[in-house]
């Protein structure tokens, strides 16, 4: 099992230092998180680091997860994709669904908690059946929520208002609350298959699997394959670099399953590919995550030419294996990028194309970006930090109304 | 490296009160409310919490610290970066909110300049799509580090030390405290416990809004350095 000592090597004993006196002021507080899988997901990811660490740090915390059954999430999802700001229409009856079924769930929950986390809106509406079950109730929504669809954030607003505080990832989807708003940033685990440190025979090991020879320089984006991603965008913009530089293009990611414009943009990708040896698309499956490790230390420059994005962990990953990485302006991108620093965000094809050459023909240009680029996430985006925030939200709510809490 | 300036001193000379170093955990509280355009952001902060300006102004430095200081303060950067108004962001880089007694004094200062730029511009400025600027304030936990400093030795050894968000607890926070744009924690503790007035004055003269944390804290550690001759345990 990882234990928070593993992570000193990495952040540093001050960080786990830090960490343990602000858990100690919790002791003992019962800490509950709720959402709807046990994997899948960066929620479940980081949950399943996260809450045998606080247990360590000595707040006993669990996670429990909601059960429904298939109407109930096609309701959640449909709530999803709202949020984002998809025009959906959902009906009294499929609102009933979802709230019987939260109201299921409470029936067979037995926890009594200090604090409770409530993640996103599949499990949402439990707090207006179990409110006296915990002292302090906490909305964490991990979905880019800058444009929601007003009909549904409507029906949620309602929900959401009764909750103690409310937890977004980035200032832009704060909405207009009762309650105090908190910010916090999500996080990737530098122990998880997906970044930890692996050898360079590891790594040679996956590409001879997936055959890529690495005979020229690799340029990679690893996303899912939809639209917001331009997939196609990236293909254009490697088709101009190769008329000047020769290297390697490298598409992978899962099927958009829950899109249905997944397919077709998959076919998009793959006729735009057509008849370039060049370019290796590679469909992999959810929990490729070694494959992924390995593409991305691989790999000379990464790529996320996003047209919309809400925080863009690929980006934190590719950053974290010191990559130098350009990424679309777009988002979170913008927060973990800065210009000429830690990378280059970029507004088109053209300028994509623009700065792979500009790192192609400069590669100690990149190798300080990268470097600078993992300085910056491991300040910012590991789990030490999340789990740092968690705790000192908890610390303030039980000390409501003060700006400042001197311990 | 020997500095002219160096005197003897005895580092390990008690301190009378020890310094106990606070470390601060800053929680960044988004109000939900944006501006659009340069004169959304001038009406929104003359309605806000003067806290925002003090988040946007100071505090963000410890939310999410840049590699680098290009522009001081959130607004300069939005006006550089989302507006792309160069001579704008130039202005409101030069702005200091530590001149300033109060935030409230500091608010004005941010109107007058912002309505004074916007008297002269034929049109409004208006920022790219999704680069909006959105307020922010912050509330803080600080606990001890339960590293304490009793001589200057062992002070320099921590500071070496402790978290950039201790350097900003002491060195920026505590001008609020002392009431004082002068006066932070560690000249505070120098000079009550060993005079020094040199080293005193030398940091109280540090241009600090121009800093990153970081560099607030290898320039502290090279005064003590210049000052009294002495690498005082600081890892290179």
């Amino acid at each position: 099992m990882v234990t928070l000592n593993d992570y000193a090597p990495i952040v540093g004993p001050e960080v786990i230092g830090q960490l343990q006196r602000l858990a100690e002021r919790l002791k003992d507080r019962r800490f509950v998180h709720i959402n709807s899988t046990r994997t899948g997901g960066g929620v479940a990811e980081i949950l399943s680091r996260a809450v045998p660490l606080l247990n360590q740090m000595g707040l006993t915390t669990t996670w429990e997860v909601i059960q429904g059954d298939p109407t109930f999430f096609e309701v959640t999802k449909a709530f999803h994709n709202a949020l984002q700001g998809h025009e959906v229409r959902l009906s009294p009856a499929q609102l009933q669904h979802y709230e019987e079924v939260n109201r299921e769930n409470a029936r067979k929950f037995t926890w009594e908690a200090d604090y409770v986390l409530v993640h996103d809106p599949q499990p949402a509406f439990l707090i207006k059946v179990m409110r006296e079950r915990a002292r302090h109730w906490v909305w964490r929504c991990h979905i880019d929520v800058s444009r929601p669809n007003l009909k549904v954030w409507k029906y949620l607003r309602e929900i959401v208002s009764r909750y103690d505080a409310s937890i977004f990832s980035m200032a832009q989807f704060a909405q207009n609350l009762p309650h105090p708003q908190y910010l916090i940033r999500p996080s990737i685990d530098p122990l998880s298959e997906k970044n930890r440190e692996i050898t360079p025979e590891e790594i040679d090991q996956v590409l001879n699997r997936l055959g890529i020879e690495r005979d020229r320089p690799l340029v990679l984006q690893v996303s899912r394959f939809d639209s917001f991603k331009d997939p196609v965008g990236v293909i254009q913009a490697f088709r101009m670099v190769r008329k000047h530089v020769p290297c390697k293009l490298i598409l992978a990611g899962g099927e958009a399953t829950d899109d249905p414009e997944g397919p077709r943009i998959f076919a998009e990708v793959m006729e735009a590919a057509e008849g370039e040896p060049d370019i290796q698309v590679l469909l992999l499956p959810p929990d490729a995550h070694h494959e992924v490790n390995a593409l991305q230390r691989a790999a000379d420059i990464i790529v996320q030419k996003s047209t919309r994005e809400g925080f863009g962990l690929t980006v934190t990953e590719a950053m974290w294996k010191g990559k130098p990485v350009i990424g679309g302006a777009v988002g979170g991108i913008v927060l973990q990028i800065r210009d000429y620093h830690t990378g280059f965000l970029v507004h088109s094809p053209e300028g994509c194309a623009f700065r792979i050459r500009y790192l192609l023909h400069r590669p100690e240009m990149a190798q300080r970006m990268g470097r600078l680029a993992r300085e910056f996430v491991r300040q910012h985006f590991l789990i030490t930090r999340n789990i740092r925030d968690y705790l000192t939200l908890l610390t303030l709510a039980e000390n409501p109304g003060s700006r400042t809490i001197e311990l | 490296m020997p500095v002219e300036r160096a005197v003897a001193f005895d580092y390990d000379l008690p301190a009378k009160d020890p310094f106990w170093f606070r470390e601060c955990f800053l929680m960044t509280m988004p109000l939900g409310r944006k501006a659009v355009n340069l004169r959304e952001l001038l009406q929104t902060l003359k309605e806000v919490d003067t806290e925002v300006l003090h988040y946007h102004l100071l505090q963000s430095r410890l939310a999410v610290t840049q590699p680098v200081v290009e522009y001081p303060n959130d607004f300069a950067l939005w006006a550089a970066t989302a507006l792309q108004d160069v001579k704008l962001a130039e202005k409101l880089s030069s702005f200091d909110p530590l001149e300033y007694e109060d935030l409230e004094q500091v608010r004005q200062a941010m109107v007058d300049i912002l309505e004074d730029y916007l008297w002269d511009l034929p049109n409004v400025p208006w920022a790219r799509p999704g680069f909006e600027f959105h307020f922010c304030m912050a509330s803080m936990v600080v606990i001890r580090a339960e590293i304490p400093a009793s001589t200057l030795r062992e002070f320099c050894h921590a500071l070496g030390k402790v978290g950039l968000d201790s350097v900003y607890y002491h060195f920026f926070e505590a001008r609020r405290r002392h009431g004082s744009r002068q006066v932070d924690d560690f000249s505070f503790w120098i000079e009550n416990n060993f005079g020094l007035p040199e080293l005193v004055q030398a940091i109280r003269d540090i241009d600090l809004y121009f800093y990153t944390l970081k560099e607030v804290r290898d320039t502290l550690l090279q005064l003590i350095l210049e000052h009294l001759g002495e690498i005082c345990g600081y890892p290179e």
